[in-house]
């Protein structure tokens, strides 16, 4: 018996012991660091030569498309039905369909949101969404400068040549738990969106298509009322691992942990984040929410709700979409900002 | 020259049958089973397991954590759908969340809502007190004095400022610690976050020195115990009675070390503080959070506590106080 | 007066290491030996540069001072002397000064004919603490790495460090590590309690012998591990968290560079559910 004792317990911890050492994720190579703090803090981004070249081989730019000339004949005279890009030549027409087709159509190219009998028929609910999404992607290039600088988006920042962009969000599914069992307000469940964590697992309703508040820190020392609810606090740092994630960043990327709250102890990428939030609070509100009507059963989340956007829509796990890449300004047809 | 290092026990003596227990007028109890000798026990300490006493106090409870665990557990089953397997695959990260905050101190949200939390931490707290309790009356029928239960009672202090008093001073059951292995972490991190940084709570700075001082005090005290273990040191209270040349080696160790050294007795009462020290301090942050102080970085700053770094980036304002247009 | 009225017989020559007859004499109660002398000149200098550091900082509040270790672009080479230069000379006057502090712990105990424990137990103390300054910064790749010596920056250093992964509860070793810290707290109270309140009675009692201790632990858990046992337990305990500690850091960089609760991911993945 001590013998059958001995061996079960030698073959449990060897199995244990591997599991943990031969696990995936482990690193080797050597790690440096972008110090972006006082020294001696331990303030910076880790990156190791492969996680350089993942990020670079996951941020490759599509093949240039040729620009084309603003002048001749404009393409409301050339198509039907034209209703947005109005303002573009029929050359300059034809180029973003080209894009769109690569960037956004997938296996199906053009017939993604066309009808090939009739290129003008408005049928296809995606040539409705994609409409809006023409109008958003000059929006966020004219009036969300604040965040996205001259560096701009296209359709490819987000689509990456998907139909659906990888990383939207939908509300909360029902918690699975029924009856008087306890809902646990959607915590207690690793996912993608939470990090692995057991915190919220749908940080972002009330916050990223509201105006929720973020900020759970107190801005005095002593208590002035009850303020932030603990619930509420991990919602916030749920929502942060989300970030976390979309950007492919640590906390001390903006935050001086010691103080979160405290703008003068992070850094001044932080002032950036902000104005990223409130776009995708305006994004969310003003083009996703309003094609509430327009979505197919099968792209509507677990509640009935379409999808919307957050960080990794665009960032794709990168600080910056792209590595920073200035694709948009070869798309003045999109609102791209070219700066010389 | 070979010599006796005390790491194992390489000749294990035991009587041929595990002993029955100290009988007599003093003690007066109802033990079970027969107890048994485990040879792989014998190598670090007493071979001998069990008998088991469990008592009126024991008994009742065992029931009410009994029912505190499965308050918790059906819970957490019914949270990924009463799947078996899901439920193993997640079980470090199931919860059984307090209350929402709508619901302040409401002693019966519905159950679905921190009902069942407040069930199961009325249950874990029941069978805590009873087995405090037990280890009172254990001590007294043996004739000891008090000191484990006290030391419990530091323990089951901090638990009780966690999950109930803070709350409590809170008006909001929703500030308790959530049940679960993750879940319960991410509470300790949203709980530093919420109110601006623990470490710089002192009542928490003073809790993770006791809780250090008590690995550092055990380690010197277990070191020093085994390294006189030649001269018969492990006979702590008889060498107290009767000094002998191991308690004297010990005490001149450590005042040639460091220029004091505790005695056979002492060093207990140190350990013995050092450990209830952990979690009455600790008890002490967590009360004195959100009642009487609600950002400890912003405490720290006031009172000159807290450092201040060269700034290495231009200095940031908070956007949304400048009135930037959203 | 400065001997315990045994203490004149256990004051014998030799069981030196190093340095023989030289420095075998007390001071006080304190025993000096070669190993007292270097201890104290590493503690006399160490103090010193700190002191120094503190002076070019004009930071005269105990809370608040701050030897910072080099920035990262200095690697593992010498920094000037204000930009850090100090922290990597206090290091080395820590670690000389922890190294003669146990060697001389080592005499002490072939003087008293004890064994080695004590010096072990603290070796595994400089062992994690050579983790932080030493090990680490080394397979990092620079000396910057180091925690800053001061009371709060470096609380400041350990809070980064942890929000650097993320959520640093998540990481498995100092999971492991904070059990044993907790359990050696526990295991102290009971040990301290147990024999305190063996020792003093209740009233009318007399003192009560190791028996009662074992059978007051069979009546409350149903097993006592004795007298000589849970000094052992003890000792691994408190030595468990030590290393774990030492190893929860050593990981966290050198060979994991993300969030932590991401590590958890392959016991989610395991094929038999994944």
């Amino acid at each position: 018996m001590k013998t059958t004792a001995l061996l079960l317990g030698g073959v449990a911890t060897a199995l244990i012991g591997t599991a943990l050492i031969f696990t995936p994720g482990w690193n080797l190579s050597k790690v440096h660091t972008v110090q972006t703090g006082y020294r001696g803090l331990s303030v910076g981004e880790m990156y190791t030569t492969k996680s350089e070249q993942l990020l670079k081989a996951a941020n490759a730019l599509p093949d240039a498309i040729d620009p084309a000339e603003a002048g001749g004949k404009k393409a409301t005279e050339v198509y039907k039905n034209v209703k947005v890009l109005t303002d573009l030549s029929a050359a300059q027409f034809d180029r973003v369909m080209l894009g769109f087709a690569a960037w956004v159509g997938g296996e199906q190219g053009c017939n993604y949101c066309h009808n090939p009998e009739n290129l003008a028929d408005d049928n296809l609910y995606t040539k409705k969404v994609a409409r809006s999404m023409i109008q958003m992607t000059r929006h966020i290039n004219k009036d969300w400068q604040a965040h996205v600088q001259t560096t701009g988006v296209t359709c490819y920042t987000c689509h990456r040549g998907q139909p659906v962009p990888k990383g939207v969000w939908y509300k909360g599914a029902d918690p699975k738990s029924k009856g008087a069992a306890a809902t646990n307000y959607g915590m207690g469940h690793p996912s993608s969106v939470n990090g692995t964590t057991a915190m919220n697992t749908d940080p972002f309703s009330g916050i990223l298509d509201g105006k929720d508040a973020i900020r759970v820190q107190a801005s005095q020392a002593l208590p002035t009322g009850f303020g932030a609810p603990l619930q509420k606090t991990e919602k916030t740092y749920s929502l942060m691992m989300a970030f976390s994630g979309g950007l492919g960043v640590n906390c001390t990327y903006c935050h001086g942990s010691r103080a979160f709250t405290n703008w003068t102890e992070g850094s001044p990428l932080r002032v950036n984040a902000w104005h990223g939030i409130n776009m995708v609070r305006d994004l969310n509100a003003n083009f996703l929410a309003p094609l509430q009507a327009d979505w197919p059963a099968n792209r509507l989340g677990p509640t009935g709700d379409g999808p919307k956007l957050y960080c990794l829509t665009c960032h794709q796990g990168a600080p910056k979409p792209l590595l920073g890449a200035k694709m948009a300004q070869d798309w003045a047809e999109l609102g791209g900002v070219s700066v010389k | 020259m070979s010599i006796y290092e005390n790491v194992f026990t390489q000749v294990q003596v035991h009587p041929k049958t595990p002993e029955e227990g100290l009988g007599g007028p003093i003690v007066d109890r109802e033990r079970i089973g027969k107890p048994i000798i485990s040879y792989w026990l014998g190598f670090i300490g007493n071979a001998q397991i069990g008998p088991l006493y469990l008592g009126t106090l024991g008994v009742f409870s065992l029931l009410f954590g009994f029912v505190a665990f499965e308050i918790i557990g059906l819970n957490m089953l019914a949270s990924v759908h009463w799947d078996p397997i899901q439920f193993v695959r997640q079980l470090p990260w199931l919860a059984l969340e307090p209350p929402k905050p709508e619901y302040g101190i409401k002693l019966f949200p519905p159950l679905a809502e921190g009902g069942w939390w407040l069930m199961a931490g009325f249950c874990m707290t029941m069978s805590v007190l009873l087995w405090w309790a037990r280890v009172y009356r254990r001590a007294v029928a043996l004739g000891l004095s008090t000191h484990m239960a006290w030391a419990f009672a530091s323990a089951i202090w901090l638990m009780l400022c966690m999950g109930f008093i803070q709350p409590l001073l809170m008006g909001h059951f929703s500030e308790g610690v959530p049940f679960g292995i993750f879940p319960h972490l991410d509470w300790t991190a949203a709980f530093s976050l919420r109110y601006g940084n623990l470490y710089y709570n002192p009542f928490h700075m003073l809790s993770i020195a006791f809780l250090y001082g008590s690995a550092l005090l055990f380690a010197m005290h277990g070191a020093t115990i085994l390294s006189v273990g030649r001269y018969g040191g492990e006979r702590e209270v008889e060498q107290m009675v009767y000094r002998g040349t191991a308690a004297e080696r010990a005490a001149l160790f450590w005042r040639w070390t460091m220029g004091y050294n505790a005695t056979m007795e002492s060093i207990h009462r140190w350990g013995w503080w050092c450990a209830v020290l952990c979690p009455l301090t600790g008890g002490i942050g967590i009360l004195l959070s959100g009642t009487v102080v609600d950002n400890w970085y912003l405490w720290a700053v006031q009172h000159n506590i807290a450092p201040s770094y060269p700034h290495v980036f231009p200095v940031t304002v908070d956007p949304a106080a400048t009135g930037v247009p959203q | 007066m400065a001997m315990l009225n045994f203490e004149k017989k256990y004051r014998v020559r030799g069981g030196t290491l190093l340095g023989g007859d030289l420095f075998d004499f007390w001071v006080g109660p304190f025993y000096v030996g070669f190993f007292g002398v270097t201890t104290f000149i590493f503690s006399l200098v160490g103090v010193a540069m700190i002191a120094y550091g503190t002076a070019l900082d004009h930071v005269w509040n105990i809370w608040q001072i701050n030897i910072a270790p080099p920035d990262l672009k200095y690697g593992l080479g010498l920094a000037p002397l204000k930009e850090g230069g100090i922290w990597q000379i206090v290091t080395v006057c820590a670690l000389g000064a922890f190294g003669s502090w146990a060697l001389r712990e080592v005499e002490i105990c072939r003087k008293l004919g004890i064994g080695y424990h004590v010096p072990i137990a603290f070796g595994f103390a400089i062992l994690a603490y050579t983790t932080l300054v030493v090990f680490r910064p080394v397979l990092m790749g620079a000396w910057g790495y180091g925690f800053p010596y001061g009371i709060l920056s470096h609380l400041d250093w350990v809070s980064n460090t942890g929000y650097q992964y993320l959520h640093f509860h998540y990481n498995p070793a100092h999971m492991l590590a904070i059990t044993f810290f907790f359990t050696t707290c526990l295991a102290l109270a009971m040990h301290g309690a147990v024999i305190v309140s063996a020792a003093n009675p209740r009233q009318g009692e007399t003192v009560r012998p190791t028996e009662y201790e074992d059978w007051f632990f069979r009546d409350v858990v149903g097993y006592s591990i004795g007298t000589l046992g849970i000094h052992r337990l003890g000792l691994f305990l408190a030595l468990s968290a030590v290393f774990w500690s030492a190893v929860c850091i050593l990981i966290s960089g050198p060979f994991w560079t993300k969030g932590w609760p991401e590590w958890w991911n392959w016991w989610l993945n395991l094929p038999i559910w994944r």
